[in-house]
This record gives structure tokens, C-alpha cells and sequence, in this order.
């Protein structure tokens, strides 16, 4: 494909509608969205809510299909690059399941796969996330925080070729929310996985990505593309730079007017 | 806790309020010759001469009950799991059941009773009572999984057969235990009834028996026989099924 060759995540000319009753042409949630990740790139995406996100990530994954336009991850259709469990994924809502262990629900993957369970890796990741001695736990008996860092895990435990993240950590308090944060940025720099994280967060899209698209409430079109300058390994610093809050501001100037349609 | 507990002792008062209300009116004659006092039934129970008796009849209802319950579980449970791949199926599939459930049992007796070989009519309806039960249960339970599980597994590039062991399965295991619990007494009234049809020996027939040779405390001590063996099989299903669900859910 041209303009595309190359890229881990290449999204082109991608429209969504979804059919509404009584409503002849449905809801159009996204408009001709183009979008390319690089690998080894972390991508935040940005925008108002209702604009289209979720669903851009979900037709990353395969889960939703482009009305129009095409969707392919480092060249392939997104089922294609699940049957050979390309993915990593993470979204809100965690997903653990609740009738396994800490260990059980990171070693899932492997399991689904058909694959052996590397033993080690598993350890190695619940060293990762700091969960050392709660690999017997059940999802239930653990905070919102430690289900995320689990949940994180899991998706990482495969080495995948892309992560998608959904507002992993849209359901945390501010506090956990920025050690989370720095967790991932901390995981992520070790392994440095082409990554597409969704969120509403101004301040985490910042600490996080390589580069910020923003894009445009309903219907959602990509409205700025603005590469983050701070260089990695980012320390926790980084929030106090001018820069920093130079480009927060502007960047929550940006998602502004949509928040009151 | 309290109430727990508060709760088993209010049951334990009914029962013996149960008992002792039986009791008078036997006692008394209040309830015509046909009732009697339940220390005569509890006597003939406890007669070791008859031991021999209902012990035979007990064990030879259990193994029909057992049977069917065991056959009919897994047909529930087979029939519900090919309706989850073959969703096509399962319109005809529902209908299929509870046409077979909306038939009294005693009407599908004699039929069975001509149709099967000798012996095999009780754990049959048994087991058509314990699969339908069951399998209404196994079939919504295995859609019970959530939405954000499954897409977990699409995206993980599960094959459906991975999908149906690591999650459809068990999340739908605390429904399917509800529907195990449910089936117990199902195939305990199977069991008797087909008994009564024609059977070698069982509480069935002896209840058969005492109606119609006017036994009267041998019929109330088959029925109470039935009663508690039903019971005790439902309250082990039952913490079973407790069991299940602080497990799964
Ligand atoms: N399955 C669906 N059926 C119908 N409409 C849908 C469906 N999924 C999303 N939409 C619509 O598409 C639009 C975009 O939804 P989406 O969930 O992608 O937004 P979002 O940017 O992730 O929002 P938020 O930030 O609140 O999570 C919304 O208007 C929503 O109503
Ligand atoms: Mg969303």
C-alpha cells in the first residue's frame, strides 16, 4: 500500500458508520481517519468523548470492521495478526477472569494459543508489574491498581507485535493513576512494543507517546498530529518542564470546545 | 452470619412444627384412617425386619434415579454445547425440549413402558426430566460469558474450541450447577414414577403396593423415604453449587 509501506499500524482513509434507528444514514463516528504508527513508535490518540476512539482501536484489533477504508497492522488484516496472537491488548475495563490466579490469567494467552506456558516469562513479567507474591491471588482479592498492572502483564506476556491500550487506567484515582503511569513508562521503555494508547488524559498522553493525535468530536477526524519532544528515558521531571506545560495547555485548549457540544 | 444462622433455626422449628402437627392429627384420627400418626412411620422405618425391604427398594430407586440423572446431565449438557457451535440448531433445539417437558411424565410412561426393554423405564424418565432442566441451564450459561471476555479471546486468536473450554464453559459452570441442583428431585419423581409403571422392585412399587393392598404406614414410610433421600441430595447439590459459585463468579 502506498504512503504505508512499513508501518506497524496503517490505517487508511477509514469511515465508521453505525446504523441508528430512524436515522436513514446511521451515525457517522468516524471520517476518513488516517493514520500510521511506526515500529517501536507509541502513539496516544486524544479527543473528546464520543469521537470515535474506542472504535479506531477495535478495528485495530479486528473486533470492528472500517465501513469504508482499510486497516492493516505491519501489513496484514487485523484477524490474520490475531491468529498468530500479534496482540497485545488492554482497555478499561480489564477483563481478568475471575475463576483464575494472578499467574493463570497472565498465562491465558499462552494457553489460548495452544503454546506451552513459559513459566519464567510469567515470573519475569509479575516481577515487571511488581505483583511478586500475589501470583496465587484471585482478580477479586486485588485493588483496581493491581488488577491493571495484571491486566498489563497479560497483555505484554507474548511479546506481541502491536499493543493497543484503551484507557487502561481510566477507572483509577489520579494518585494510582500517574504511578501507573510510570510503571508503564518504565515496562514500555524496556521492551519499546509499537503501542496505540487511547486515552483522555492530556497529562499521561504527554508522559507516554512518541507523538499525539488529536482528533475532532462527533463525527472524528484526526485535527492535529504533534510530535512529543522530551527525550527517553523520561523521568517523572518531565511534568514539571515548561515545555511540558506549555503543550498541556495547549493540547487541553484544543479538546475544549468539543466538551460542550 | 446471624441470619444465616437465625434462618437454619427457624427451618429447624417448622420442620418439628411439621412433625409434631402430623403427629396429633394421626393420633387423633383427625385425618381419617388414611393418616397415620408419624411414630408408626417412623416405627416401621426403624424396624430392622423391614430394613431388608426398604433398603432393596431404596437402593434400587437410587440406582435408577442415579442413572438417569447421570445420562441425562451429560445429554443436557452435550445437547447444549453442539446448540453453541451450531447456533442454527437451537431454535429446534429449545422447541425440541420443551416439547419433551411440557408431555407429563405420566403420560410418556406407558410408552416408554412398551418401548423399552424391561427395567429401563424409570432411569429414562429420570433422565428426560434431568435434561431438559439441565439442559436449559448448560445452554445460557454458556452464553453468560460478558462481552469484554470474549473479545479478549478474539483478539487473543482463540479457536472455539479454546474459547469454549477457558471461558464459555466456566462461566457458564455456576448456572449449570443451579440446573444440576434443580434436576435432583426431577429425577427422583422420574425414578418413582416409572417405577410405578412396572419395575422389579423399588419405593416406587412399594408404593404402588401399598395403595393397593391398603398398607397404609408402608405407603407413608416409601413416600417419607423418597422424601428424605430427595432431600439430602438437594442439600448436597445445593452447597455443591454454592461451592461453584464463589468460584466462577
Ligand atoms: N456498537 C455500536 N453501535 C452503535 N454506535 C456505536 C457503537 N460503538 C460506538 N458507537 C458510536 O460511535 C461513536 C464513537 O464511539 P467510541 O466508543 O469509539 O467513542 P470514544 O472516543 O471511545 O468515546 P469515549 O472517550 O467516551 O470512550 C459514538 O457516537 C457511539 O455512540
Ligand atoms: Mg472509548
Amino acid at each position: 500500500m502506498a504512503g504505508s509501506g512499513g508501518a506497524a499500524i496503517a490505517l487508511h482513509d477509514v469511515t465508521r458508520r453505525f446504523p441508528l434507528k430512524g436515522v436513514p444514514d446511521g451515525v457517522l463516528a468516524l471520517d476518513r481517519v488516517t493514520l500510521d504508527v511506526r515500529p517501536g513508535e507509541f502513539v496516544a490518540l486524544l479527543g473528546p468523548s464520543g469521537c470515535g476512539k474506542s472504535t479506531l482501536l477495535r478495528m485495530t484489533a479486528g473486533l470492528d470492521a472500517p465501513s469504508t477504508g482499510t486497516v492493516r497492522v505491519g501489513g496484514n488484516e487485523p484477524a490474520a495478526v490475531a491468529g498468530r496472537q500479534g496482540f497485545g491488548v488492554a482497555f478499561q475495563d480489564h477483563a481478568l477472569l475471575p475463576w483464575l490466579t494472578v499467574r493463570d490469567n497472565i498465562a491465558l494467552p499462552f494457553r489460548v494459543a495452544g503454546k506451552p506456558v513459559n513459566a519464567a516469562r510469567i515470573a519475569a513479567l509479575i516481577a515487571l508489574v511488581k505483583l511478586t507474591g500475589f501470583e496465587g491471588a484471585f482478580p477479586r482479592n486485588l485493588s483496581g491498581g493491581m488488577r491493571q498492572r495484571v491486566n498489563i502483564a497479560r497483555a505484554l506476556v507474548l511479546e506481541p507485535e502491536v499493543l493497543l491500550l484503551d484507557e487502561p487506567f481510566g477507572a483509577l484515582d489520579a494518585v494510582t493513576r500517574r504511578h501507573m503511569n510510570l510503571e508503564l513508562q518504565r515496562i514500555w521503555t524496556e521492551t519499546r512494543t509499537t503501542t496505540l494508547l487511547v486515552t483522555h488524559a492530556v497529562e499521561e498522553a504527554l508522559f507516554l507517546a512518541d507523538r499525539i493525535v488529536v482528533m475532532t468530536g462527533r463525527p472524528g477526524r484526526v485535527a492535529q498530529d504533534l510530535a512529543v519532544p522530551f527525550a527517553r528515558p523520561r523521568p517523572v521531571e518531565v511534568m514539571r518542564e515548561e515545555e511540558f506545560h506549555r503543550m498541556q495547555d495547549s493540547l487541553v485548549l484544543a479538546l475544549e470546545p468539543e466538551a460542550h457540544d | 452470619m446471624r441470619l444465616a444462622r437465625d434462618l437454619r433455626i427457624l427451618g429447624l422449628l417448622g420442620t418439628l412444627l411439621l412433625c409434631l402437627a402430623w403427629e396429633a392429627i394421626g393420633a387423633t384420627g383427625l385425618g381419617g384412617f388414611t393418616w397415620p400418626p408419624l411414630s408408626r412411620v417412623i416405627a416401621m422405618l426403624a424396624d430392622p425386619d423391614r430394613w431388608d425391604l426398604f433398603g432393596r427398594a431404596a437402593g434400587s430407586t437410587l440406582a435408577s434415579a442415579v442413572e438417569g440423572y447421570v445420562f441425562g446431565a451429560l445429554a443436557g449438557i452435550a445437547l447444549a454445547m453442539l446448540t453453541h457451535f451450531l447456533p442454527r440448531l437451537a431454535p429446534g433445539a429449545d422447541r425440541l425440549a420443551a416439547g419433551m417437558h411440557a408431555i407429563p411424565t405420566v403420560a410418556l410412561a406407558p410408552v416408554f413402558l412398551i418401548l423399552l426393554p424391561a427395567g429401563s423405564t424409570a432411569p429414562t424418565l429420570a433422565g428426560i426430566g434431568v435434561a431438559f432442566l439441565v439442559y436449559v441451564a448448560a445452554a445460557s450459561g454458556l452464553r453468560a460469558s460478558s462481552a469484554a471476555h470474549r473479545d479478549l479471546f478474539q483478539v487473543l486468536g482463540s479457536r472455539p474450541s479454546a474459547r469454549l473450554l477457558r471461558l464459555d464453559l466456566p462461566a457458564g459452570l455456576p448456572s449449570i450447577a443451579t440446573g444440576l441442583r434443580l434436576a435432583v428431585p426431577a429425577a427422583l419423581i422420574g425414578a418413582v414414577i416409572g417405577e410405578w409403571f412396572g419395575a422389579p422392585r423399588g419405593l416406587g412399587v412399594l408404593i404402588v403396593n401399598g395403595m393397593q393392598n391398603f398398607q397404609i404406614v408402608l405407603l407413608w414410610s416409601a413416600v417419607l423415604l423418597v422424601a428424605l433421600i430427595s432431600l439430602t441430595a438437594y442439600l448436597i447439590a445445593g452447597a455443591i453449587e454454592r461451592a461453584v459459585h464463589a468460584r466462577f463468579r
